[in-house]
């Protein structure tokens, strides 16, 4: 029987040597691809289990960073000013993430080719591994006051503030936002429970109302009506045009009016049927004006103007994904009149509104705005640093300069929408209001929209901004304060540098 | 005799195999070459043993939560005492058996409880894991209770059966209880045999006791004591076909009764891996007591025919199948058995990431997630061993494995009764077999089922069974080793008679 035991232990040894060689197989060859398999927990759950990169701001105040905790996970993530920066750093569940956490989540969680000699590097001195720090361009002052500002009213908006020569994001606010403190929970039923109640909340906490929420510009458009007036080289702002109570639109018995249907009369246009100088119309915001400016402009030339300062753009992002601002095609010349003042089917984002005032601001140069200034890896070694670039040339300098006067004049000149909000006596603001009809026919609140810079007397505006609240009525009242304030709080930020 | 001088050309003559080791054991040659028991060896292994297992615990507290678990020195003196207590028995009642198998055996058993202290320990006081365990906060200690009865029923074993051959009497009787013990579950009602889908236990009273790791032993000693009596007939050759000399019709009987058993026990216990276990134990136990390969030949085809056709006739052995080639599709990851008639990759998928997971070097004990697979304690512990060990330590626990099958092997060569030769040949191919079938199964190397992995699955069962096959194993090695009676005359007036 020796013979046949022999045969068996043979039968024994070559069972053991396949389960070894596929414990090896499973453990060693097979071990990347089971990693990345789409149902592998075990994957996402590491990073939790490192200390992900903090996202800080251009002042240096951690507004997300990994804590460590007891319990299912190493890390937990943190958010010191919970709503605030909640549309900046959006949220980093066990599920998902959205933001810069989303964005950037490669830097962040250490995983990026970026950080692979450092991460083996620290894998042999036998430190555990960790992400890069986010650094964003966003100022603190700015961004509190941006979302102080918001909350005051109560209602929905955004607020976004860029640098002019840049286009760093110095401030990006939405109102209602979310604690993404709630999120972070590692209690998966108390997680989908939040979750739940923030789909559901009809104010939309979760979207981010500064690039991912679009509203009608109003007469802020006109900035680009303007714009597209003076390129011509037919038009300055002292131009007299035609300046009616009441323009009869063709093929309609519509007629567009002016705000509380009155005349547009700077003394020398009591009756309505006579010309006004295109300053004086932008000042105090003259619907009829524009809309017979942009009828004889033509809607192709006003949405081509439009897609130079940036709408129309479906592929923008900063890094975070912007929704597009969107010009479309007009039809009519009925409807093109209403597109120049704002109207019909033009939508646009704060961030938008922002980027208007940017490029007049920078002479007629828009920037591509940015939020990530620098990523640090956890030894300190810069890994990338931000670079800016021109997104278009919106306008010419002369033109730039034009517009710009213009919008000095809606705040410094007394009878200007803009004097009784944004006039101050030591920052030289301009700017554009907005207000916005929506809903069908008219019928909702109007939006309040206001985009300007400041200083408007330095050749080097520091900061641009744009403001839109829904249904905060006229722009000068809900929405122009709120500029101011941040305007006024990121100058300050800057003298104490 | 005859039989002496028979010339060595003829195989198939136990007393020719018998005799090739008798000569050193049989002529003392002096002090020097006398045999050791090697009882001191054993004893040094297993301080070792304990050494290990202690240091495991150590690390699976300082890894959960960066302390030493308070149990440690509790649960570390019961363990060695335990232990302690095999071994004063080997000294006692089998002196000269295999140094070897003793520790190897509870280096595994202490390994298990560790790992099942570990998994009990997710989630709870702080410590990482699911939210809600399966496993009750005295799991750990009921293993080690359950270990200290496995280390008794190896001391009975070993006292009660002085000589294996005593076994070969209760030939029958053995093979009738086995029969009854692994029939049970399958006439028992669901509510009283049937845990997670496998109906291959007996649950009365709260006591849940899988009777088929007993029926394993009993029906080895019954298929031991049949083949001996009848491994003659057996052995005749009937014609020759291709090569191979296929025996007679009508000697086809036992082996199709015991293919139709393990059948019945696949189709009514739905549990391939008992079925393939019994089946596999005959097969092999066959060939070995009557050296035809064609018996080899006839299990292997007629357990895969019977395996196919059941796979196509009934589902849940054709899920099997699915599983294995796809577990990572999520119509088989997620398919809820609950709601409709499948059987989810869940588990299988989780065991595998978790091997992936844990790499060449595993996570650390107390760091990875093994509790994430579902029953990592009982079907699953080797992958949570892979987890957090990586394929080092699963390297080291196959080999252990594989040492104690060579072991017992080695005793059933080295053992000369046919009867205990056959057994403990059949015995160390079984462990193998059922290691082969458990880890291949969660490591994906063949179809998964769900049967014990010997000593460190969470449950007693297995592991008193576990050990009184540890015990025959020892029996046996200890009768192979057992010097022949001195003479008590004086050299010269008799000799002993040399065989061969």
């Amino acid at each position: 029987m020796n013979r046949a035991l022999r045969r068996i232990s043979l039968a024994c040894l070559v069972m053991f040597v396949l389960l070894l060689i596929n414990a090896n197989y499973v453990q060693a060859f097979e071990a990347n691809s089971l990693a990345n398999k789409p149902g592998n927990a075990r994957t996402f759950s590491q990073q939790f289990q490192y200390q992900r990169g903090a996202i800080v701001t251009a002042d240096n105040k951690t507004i997300a960073e990994s804590r460590a905790v007891k319990g299912i996970y190493k890390y937990q993530r943190y958010y010191p000013y919970g709503p605030v920066y909640a549309p900046v750093t959006g949220f980093n569940s066990i599920y998902s993430a959205t933001g810069i956490e989303q964005a950037e989540n490669r830097q962040l969680s250490g995983s990026d080719p970026a950080l692979a000699v450092h991460n083996l590097l620290d894998m042999i001195s036998g430190k555990p591994k960790r992400g890069a720090t986010v650094q964003l361009t966003i100022n603190s002052a700015a961004q509190q006051a941006a979302y102080d500002g918001l909350k005051a009213t109560g209602l929905q908006g955004g607020v976004v503030a860029l640098n002019p020569q840049t286009g760093a994001v110095l401030a990006m606010a939405s109102y209602p936002s979310f604690d993404p403190n709630q999120l972070a929970t590692f209690n998966g039923a108390e997680l989908n429970k939040v979750d739940k109640q923030l789909l559901a909340d009809p104010n939309q906490p979760l979207t981010n109302k500064a690039i991912n929420a679009t509203f009608p510009p109003g007469s802020t458009f006109k900035i680009v009506t303007s714009s597209t007036a003076f390129s011509t080289g037919n038009y300055t702002p002292d131009t007299r045009v035609y300046a009616p109570t009441n323009l009869k639109l063709p093929q309609t018995s519509n007629q567009l009016i002016n705000f509380d249907n009155e005349a547009c009369n700077d003394g020398s246009n009591p009756t309505g049927t006579g010309k006004v100088p295109i300053i004086f119309a932008f000042t105090v915001s003259c619907n009829t004006v524009f809309g017979n400016l942009g009828m004889t402009l033509g809607g192709a030339a006003l949405r081509a103007q439009a897609g130079k300062f940036g709408m129309n753009d479906p592929n923008l992002t900063i890094p975070l994904p912007v929704s597009p601002s969107n010009y479309p095609p007009v039809s009519a010349p009925s409807f093109t009149a209403y597109s120049a003042i704002g109207q019909y089917s033009d939508t646009v984002t704060p961030l938008q509104e922002a980027m208007f005032s940017a490029a007049i601001a920078n002479g007629g140069t828009l920037m591509t705005p940015y939020m990530v200034q620098k990523i640090t890896a956890p030894d300190l070694t810069p890994l990338e640093t931000a670079s800016q670039n021109t997104l278009s040339n919106t306008v010419t300098p002369a033109v730039a300069s034009d517009v710009k006067r213009m919008m000095i004049n809606v705040v410094q000149s007394p009878e200007g929408t803009a004097h009784a909000a944004a006039f101050l006596p030591n920052i030289e603001i301009a700017g554009k209001t907005g207000t916005a009809q929506n809903g069908a026919n008219n019928s909702g609140l109007d939006d309040a929209v206001f985009t300007g810079f400041a200083p408007a007397n330095s050749p080097n505006p520091q900061i641009a901004v744009g403001v839109i609240v829904k249904g905060g009525g006229l722009g000068a009242d809900a929405s122009a304060p709120i500029a101011v304030k941040v305007i006024q709080a990121y100058m300050a930020s800057l003298g104490k540098q | 005799m005859s039989a002496i001088t028979t010339p060595p050309s003829q195989p198939g003559k136990p007393l020719r195999i018998g005799s090739v080791t008798a000569p050193a054991q049989a002529v003392p040659a002096g002090p020097v070459t006398m045999p050791r028991g090697r009882r001191r060896t054993e004893l040094t292994m297993l301080i070792f043993v304990v050494a290990v297992v202690m240091l495991a615990y150590a690390s699976v507290g300082l890894g959960l939560n960066g302390k030493v678990p308070a149990g440690m020195f509790a649960y570390g003196l019961s363990f060695a005492v335990i232990v302690g207590g095999a071994h004063l028995a080997v000294r006692r009642l089998a002196p000269w058996s295999d140094p070897l198998i003793l520790p190897l055996a509870a280096l595994l058993n202490g390994l298990g409880i560790v790992m099942i202290y570990r998994l009990q320990e997710s989630g709870r006081g702080g410590n990482a894991g699911n939210q809600i365990s399966t496993m009750t906060t005295s799991t750990t200690t009921l293993q080690v209770m359950w270990s200290a009865l496995g280390i008794a029923a190896f001391v009975v074993v070993l006292a009660l059966i002085r000589q294996p051959r005593i076994l070969q009497r209760y030939t029958y009787t053995l093979g009738a209880i086995g029969l009854v013990l692994l029939v049970i579950p399958a006439l028992l009602p669901t509510s009283m045999s049937s845990i997670n889908g496998a109906k291959v236990w007996i649950i009365v009273g709260g006591l849940e006791i899988q009777p088929g790791e007993f029926a394993k032993l009993a029906l080895a000693v019954f298929f031991a004591g049949y083949l001996v009596s009848k491994r003659d007939v057996l052995a005749l050759a009937g014609r020759r076909v291709l090569g191979i000399d296929l025996p007679r019709a009508r000697d086809l009987g036992p082996v199709l009764i015991a293919w139709a058993a393990s059948l019945l026990v696949l189709v009514f216990e739905t549990d391939i891996g008992t079925s393939a276990l019994f089946f596999g134990l005959f097969v092999v136990m066959l060939y070995i007591a009557t050296q035809r390969t064609s018996w080899l030949l006839i299990g292997v085809m007629l357990f895969t025919s019977g395996a196919f056709v059941a796979s196509r006739l009934f589902g849940h052995v054709g899920e099997r199948f699915t599983i294995w080639l796809h577990p990572f599709t999520s119509a088989n990851v997620f398919c809820n058995p609950a709601i409709q008639h499948c059987a989810s990759s869940y588990q299988l998928a989780e065991g595998l990431y978790g091997m992936g997971f844990g790499g060449v070097l595993g996570r650390g004990l107390g760091q990875g997630q093994p509790y994430w697979t579902p029953l990592a304690q009982s079907d699953f512990i080797f992958t949570a061993f892979g987890e957090e060990l990586g394929v080092a330590g699963l390297m080291a626990l196959l080999l252990i494995y594989g040492l104690i099958v060579q072991r017992g092997l080695r005793a059933a060569v080295a053992v000369r009764d046919p009867f205990s030769k056959l057994l403990a040949g059949g015995l160390a191919f079984v462990l193998a077999l059922q290691v082969f079938v458990i880890v291949g199964g969660v490591t994906r190397l063949i179809p998964l089922t769900g049967i014990t992995t010997p000593f460190l699955s969470q449950g007693g069962s297995s592991l008193v069974a576990s050990w009184m096959m540890i015990a025959l194993l020892m029996r046996i090695s200890d009768t192979a080793r057992r010097p022949a009676p001195q003479p008590i005359q004086d050299e010269g007036m008799t000799q002993v008679v040399r065989a061969g």
